[in-house]
């Protein structure tokens, strides 16, 4: 990843994550809200890899955490996981298929929503395990509402890595 | 044709070595430990310490930033706002002509016994915490980010310490109670929301004179909670914050802030306590903006 690949993807983080705290949290939709940021770090890191997944779900996650001045780490740890885990996806097998961006979203959902369910818990916070499973099916369908253009966006912000940039253990052939 | 071989393209050379999977598995495993730390440390001391104070900082930079991005989506929330209350608009209207109408008599019949409260007061020597809101000051500032998804119960706010906000400080919007300041910045603050389940709020009936303590129930909405079954709470009654009873052990919430309205009552043979729904009148959901209320004077 160049610099200015990098300057891209830092200011694409840090756009979608003030947006989200500011903006997006306010749209409640069948008790979902659309999560802008989560979105935009799935997309980029299918498109940048694992590692790249990894550090930008870390520091998009602590830049929601220091906005909201909520507990410093939490989103950091489930977006760091989920970056990496996306990145992963791409560098094997998803990166070239059309409903790689959607799967990943609809996946990542589900997934970040019982990580932070699991944190809380953890830390004996409000951890409301059936609210989040009545929420689920309509976060999973305004994140990939919003999957489509901000893939669209993203690929047009952050040219398609070459295959030899990323890391890569499993490979199909044909 | 089936016998002849296939060529294969040539399969796409492993990456470098500096992209190998071991360095990729560090740094998923430092950052990982990383914001374990952060967790760790952050959950010990929530609201001081060396990292609040860097978070602080930190909220206090993006603070202009989340505040731009409200202004750029005020004008669509406003739209949308105006299109949704268009529709029963009439309905609407009439039924606060006669609100009104009943306001207005409830206002001036207030104002005699207020008069004569203030002169009983001054008779008994009666010893009182601060009311509402006499003897508070509002710092009024806009809500910079809301709470999301069904974790959070809290919303940030661009007025911190420098403008006299501290923790514990009680946080109202025009219709009433909204939550308490939990986390205090220079330039920032946290508001724990009345949804939170740790929020608990001293309550009173104004109208059967009724105590109680207004928390989040099991299923999702506020209730009063604590009322004996042989008390009596009516749907429609309004409820208010209970204040200071005694001024050795001063409560968080001064006397009077509105809180809600009671929504529904039942009671139930397998439960000790009346059961009894809240609607709040603040909509929590959709705060623009909230006042912080900060005492005139420093408590004796």
């Amino acid at each position: 990843m160049t610099f200015a690949d990098g300057a891209k993807a830092a200011a694409l983080l840090f756009v979608a994550a003030i947006v989200q705290v500011s903006i997006f949290s306010q749209l409640h939709v069948f008790g979902a809200v659309p999560d802008v940021l989560l979105v935009s770090l799935v997309v980029f890191a299918l498109l940048r890899g694992s590692v790249a997944g990894a550090v930008g779900g870390f520091f998009a996650g602590l830049l929601v955490d220091t906005a909201s001045l909520g507990t410093l780490g939490l989103t950091s740890l489930v977006l760091t996981l989920a970056g990496y885990w996306i990145g992963r996806y791409g560098e094997t097998t998803g990166r070239d298929r059309a409903h790689a961006p959607y799967l990943s979203v609809a996946v990542v959902t589900v997934l970040y929503q019982f990580g932070l369910l699991v944190v809380h818990f953890v830390l004996a916070e409000s951890a409301p395990a059936g609210a989040v499973v009545r929420s689920l099916l309509p976060a999973i369908v305004l994140n990939l509402i919003l999957t489509g253009p901000l893939y669209a966006l993203v690929r047009r912000l952050l040219r398609p890595a070459r295959r030899d940039e990323l890391s890569a253990e499993v490979q199909l052939l044909g | 044709m089936l016998a002849s071989s296939v060529q294969r393209s040539k399969p796409t050379p492993y990456p470098s070595k500096a992209r190998s999977a071991l360095i990729r598995r560090a740094v998923v495993v430092v950052l990982v430990l990383l914001a374990l730390t952060l967790v760790t440390i952050a959950f010990r001391s929530p609201t001081s310490g060396a990292l609040h104070g860097l978070q602080g900082a930190g909220s206090t930079a993006l603070r202009p930033f989340q505040i731009a991005a409200t202004r750029v989506a005020q004008p669509f929330r406003d739209a949308y706002d105006y299109l949704d209350s268009l529709s029963g608009l009439k309905s609407e209207n009439a039924r606060l002509k006669r609100q009104y109408a009943k306001v207005r008599a409830e206002a001036i019949a207030n104002r005699a016994l207020a008069v004569q409260a203030a002169q009983y007061k001054k008779l008994l020597d009666f010893e009182q915490g601060r009311t509402y809101p006499s003897g508070y000051r509002a710092v009024n500032t806009a809500v910079i980010s809301y709470p999301s998804g069904v974790f959070a119960h809290s919303l940030t706010i661009a007025a911190g310490s420098t403008s006299g906000v501290r923790e514990d400080s009680p946080v109202v919007s025009g219709y009433g109670l909204v939550g308490i300041v939990s986390n205090v910045s220079p330039h920032t603050a946290v508001v724990r929301l009345l949804t939170d389940p740790s929020t608990y709020v001293a309550a009173f009936d104004l109208k059967t004179r009724v105590h109680g303590t207004i928390h989040m129930g099991t299923g999702g909405s506020l209730i009063l909670d604590y009322v004996q079954k042989q008390l009596r709470v009516k749907k429609q009654d309004v409820l208010v914050t209970a204040g200071t009873s005694n001024a050795q052990f001063p409560d968080l919430y001064p006397y009077g802030i509105p809180i809600g309205r009671v929504a529904n009552v039942s009671a139930e043979d397998t439960e000790p306590y009346l059961q009894v729904q809240v609607q709040p009148f603040a909509n929590i959901s959709s705060l623009n903006a909230v006042g912080v209320l900060v005492p005139k004077k420093s408590r004796r």
